[in-house]
């Protein structure tokens, strides 16, 4: 059968883009590998302090990802069950912005909310610190119990009306009806999701140096970063590196093995038949609701206080706009780099997974989306290595800046496009494989498919790089300087004011985002519903 | 994927690099005509509210060339990246390096001696390094909210016996953090991982950087900050507001001195002499104390009455060498004991 990726010219710019994503990674660890003849240290592996910073790492991220996930699921539910809820959209829009939030200002936020003299401090207990595993675990839970609230109401809609009426037929109790219907359909999404953020929370490392407490609290990445910078401990990095990449490395192929995870794209089931809840039920669900929007509300509101105490006059406002706009055109072009390598790496996937070539499937998509566990610290301090001394990276930083985050972006692009491209495949796939479209004709059957998905990504892609620093601290270049960069150079020369306030434009410049993302979500449902006219009984 | 080689790949690649290349060559043809001198230093030195401007501005008015700042993250970024580029470095001169990385910057072989007349520095100072120049110092305290903690604690001992919240750096990732770290072995010896201990019962948080600690404090967030002396003149002169202040302790303090020196690959060392000469002249002088905030290396600086009103402490400390040969096992010795 014919597929897209029989053109010879894609199936070029495919192996190119394999290759970039390979190389960008052995790069790194051979300048690490090339400088002073770093090398694995064995016997850094039963260190005691390496085997507590170890413990640490898996202790941490193995409690945010369950805890993210078993807060996610009651409201989750509620969402799903009570469509009359208030201001859902607006609930799910605020989720999308909890996850891309800058840390910088979730930090700053958390800090300012429950602190030592933070807002709702005096009502907590009198030994409450939040330095250490708590602020560590409420920073993720806050980053990630949004993106598994969205993902499971999603999956949640997934469900056939048949299923819910054969469950009133038979008359199942609530449990009956969540173990018997619920649970097999949110089950590899769960599963999907504890990996997931478990890999995104065990290479945590701006949360873990801001609320960690101390060297009680470090995570490898966090090791890492130390050796690299302050001891210049190249062997040591490099072991440790290794360390997490293998960790990782294997937790994620379990999930790109574990299979499918429709995440954040609002997804293509309108919800026709509901169970009726009971009084009390419902109002359960009001209150994991509501009490959801106090969370993720609190440290954003916290921020004001401390902005309101800038005066507006010592504000230099060109050079906030103008860092403004740096951010957004390098988040632009590192988002555009990384949609094409992104639908480029995607290809070969696509075409394993309409021949169900399970195993190779699962071996390009982990290639392709390996910068989820690459210690990012790894790379672009590998790669600032290597480069230094070849190339004038005064001059070309800028570039490497862009590639390195577009590269760090793919996981998450890969992720919200794939769903929508491998449905195409199996809708028209094989129709338009049999018209012998050519590539231009191809496009524009594609493209009214996927132009909903493609936005929405675009804009998450540029979400998340607004909030780079640390490929910014290395790579960057002061003319240039970004939101977040100004953010810590304010921060750095006791203009604390300045700094909240940099904050909050960024933060407000995120939210617009978010606001443009979700319109296009939405176009996409309702494009959708007429899709399913043609829909294939299954395709999932 | 099938047919597609990995000879076309080869000729994909290259042609990228000749491309690359192209631009690069292009780029670097754009000579001055005016000899550039480079100076690699730190990030907020070189920001518009930093002394890198001025200085640049009154430098560049007698010696007929163009000063160049190529600044990195900070001091530890600045060995590193010379380190890293090895003979191919931009550097004439490195600025702002400490005494903590002095030995380690020598031993590396990456700095040149200078001949810049050291005659006008401070006598208590005692300088007559011969590869390191001294810009500025400082010396590490903790900083207080007098209007908040009325009456102070005195010494180290008496703040790790009290049960007042303290924040401090963290000694891996920042230069007050190891200094603190140094403090600490001056004052107490073999018997610092107990008062560590001690410390840690009240440490609200160890940050990664000064801001993080400073802005934290700054919020209410503790009783006293690791911070330096000069802190009080900041909020002074900057924002009018007098109530915080440093603590002086009876043990003495660690003074931090600032450092410029001139690259070993330099090929104008007679330029990068004549900098590091105007660095110590009363004109930078009068610029360095009030954008770095840090004290003078001259008697007789210019400097705005706020600077009267610091404590003045008795300085305790340790030889660069002994710091460089030291601090690894400092480090082991503190991460076990804080982190119990």
């Amino acid at each position: 059968m014919t597929h897209i990726s029989d053109s010879r010219w894609l199936k070029s710019a495919a192996v190119v883009a394999y290759s970039l994503v390979i190389l960008i990674t052995t790069l790194a660890f051979y300048g690490l590998i090339g400088f002073d003849g770093a090398h694995l240290q064995v016997g850094l592996l039963t260190d005691p302090y390496i085997l507590q910073i170890l413990s640490f790492s898996l202790k941490q991220a193995g409690l945010s990802a369950l805890l993210s996930v078993a807060l996610a699921l009651p409201v989750a539910r509620a969402l799903h069950f009570m469509p009359q809820l208030v201001a859902k959209k607006a609930f799910l829009s605020l989720c999308l912005l909890s996850f891309v939030m800058p840390t910088l200002v979730l930090i700053t936020g958390l800090v300012s909310l429950m602190g030592r003299t933070g807002l709702i401090t005096p009502i907590l207990p009198n030994d409450w610190n939040l330095y250490g595993l708590n602020g560590i675990l409420i920073a993720h839970i806050y980053l990630n119990t949004p993106l598994a609230i969205r993902v499971l109401s999603q999956q949640m809609a997934h469900i056939p009306d048949t299923s819910w009426r054969l469950a009133r037929q038979l008359r199942f109790s609530r449990w009956q009806q969540f173990t018997h219907v619920e649970w097999p359909a949110i089950k590899p999404s769960l599963l999907m999701l504890l990996g997931f953020i478990f890999v995104l929370c065990f290479n945590s490392f701006a949360v873990v140096l801001a609320l960690g407490g101390g060297p009680g609290s470090t995570t490898l990445e966090v090791a890492i970063y130390q050796a690299l910078k302050y001891d210049f401990n190249l062997s040591e990095a490099l072991t440790l590196a290794w360390l997490q990449f293998t960790l990782a490395g294997l937790i994620f192929a379990l999930i790109a093995r574990m299979g499918k995870l429709n995440w954040l794209s609002a997804d293509t089931s309108s919800q026709r038949w509901q169970p009726v809840l009971g009084r009390r039920s419902q109002h359960l669900h009001r209150i994991f609701y509501y009490l959801s929007w106090g969370a993720l509300l609190l440290p954003l509101l916290a921020l004001l206080p401390t902005v309101s105490e800038a005066k507006l006059s010592n504000i230099d406002l060109p050079g906030l706009l103008q860092a403004a706009f740096f951010s957004l055109l390098l988040g632009f072009a590192a988002a555009i780099l990384a949609m094409l390598l992104a639908w480029l790496l995607l290809i070969p996937i696509r075409r394993a997974s309409l021949n169900r070539l399970e195993n190779q499937r699962v071996v390009l998509q982990w290639l392709a989306t390996h910068t989820l566990v690459a210690p990012a610290m790894v790379l672009s301090t590998g790669l600032y290595i290597l480069l230094l001394p070849r190339i004038d990276l005064d001059h070309w930083g800028m570039c490497w800046l862009i590639f390195i985050n577009s590269v760090l972006l793919l996981p998450f692009v890969i992720a919200q496009l794939k769903p929508r491209l491998l449905q195409f495949d199996l809708q028209y796939g094989r129709l338009s494989a049999n018209l012998k479209l050519s590539i231009s004709d191809h496009f524009s059957v594609i493209w009214p498919f996927i132009r909903s998905v493609t936005k929405g990504s675009f804009a998450l892609a540029l979400l998340l790089a607004l909030g780079d620093v640390a490929v910014f601290s290395i790579f960057g270049n002061n003319t240039f300087a970004t939101l977040p960069w100004l953010i810590y150079g304010y921060a750095g020369s006791y203009r604390m004011a300045e700094a909240a306030l940099a904050s909050l434009l960024l933060l407000a410049i995120c939210a617009l985002l978010v606001f443009i993302f979700e319109r296009h979500q939405k176009t996409q449902t309702a494009t959708s519903a007429s899709d399913k006219m043609t829909r294939t009984p299954k395709n999932d | 994927m099938g047919r597609f080689t990995f000879q076309t790949f080869k000729i994909r690649i290259s042609n990228m690099l000749i491309t690359a290349a192209a631009l690069l060559f292009l780029s670097q043809t754009q000579a001055a005509d005016k000899p550039e001198l480079t100076v690699y230093t730190y990030d907020s030195f070189i920001s518009e509210w930093g002394p890198g401007p001025q200085l640049q501005k009154a430098f560049e008015a007698n010696c007929e060339c163009s000063l160049k700042f190529i600044a990195v993250e900070d001091g530890v970024s600045i060995l590193n990246r010379t380190r890293i580029e090895g003979k191919k470095t931009k550097a004439d001169v490195l600025l702002g390096l400490d005494n903590a990385l002095i030995e380690t910057t020598r031993q590396l072989g990456l700095v040149q001696q200078h001949n810049t007349n050291l005659s006008g520095l401070s006598a208590h100072l005692n300088w007559s390094d011969k590869h390191f120049v001294p810009f500025d110092y400082g010396y590490f305290a903790f900083i207080y909210d007098s209007n908040k903690t009325p009456v102070p604690v005195t010494s180290l001992e008496e703040l790790i016996q009290s049960d007042a919240q303290v924040i401090y750096q963290d000694p891996r990732t920042s230069t007050p953090g190891q200094g603190f770290m140094t403090w600490m072995k001056a004052v107490y010896g073999d018997n610092a991982p107990a008062q560590w201990q001690k410390l840690a019962g009240h440490t609200v948080t160890v940050t990664k950087g000064w801001w993080e600690a400073y802005s934290m404090f700054l919020e209410g967030g503790s009783d006293y900050v690791l911070s330096y002396t000069t802190s009080p003149a900041y909020h002074l002169i900057a924002e009018g507001k007098s109530q915080y202040k440093a603590a002086l302790f009876k043990e003495g303090h660690i003074a931090q001195t600032e450092v410029a020196a001139i690259s070993r690959y330099s090929d104008q060392p007679e330029l990068a002499n004549q900098f590091l000469s105007f660095l110590i002249s009363p004109e930078a002088q009068k610029i360095i104390p009030v954008t770095n905030w840090m004290l003078p290396v001259i008697d007789h600086a210019e400097l705005p009455e706020a600077f009267d009103q610091l404590i003045q402490p008795e300085t305790i400390g340790f030889t660069p060498e002994q710091l460089a040969s030291n601090r690894n096992q400092w480090l082991r010795e503190w991460r076990q004991a804080a982190s119990q």
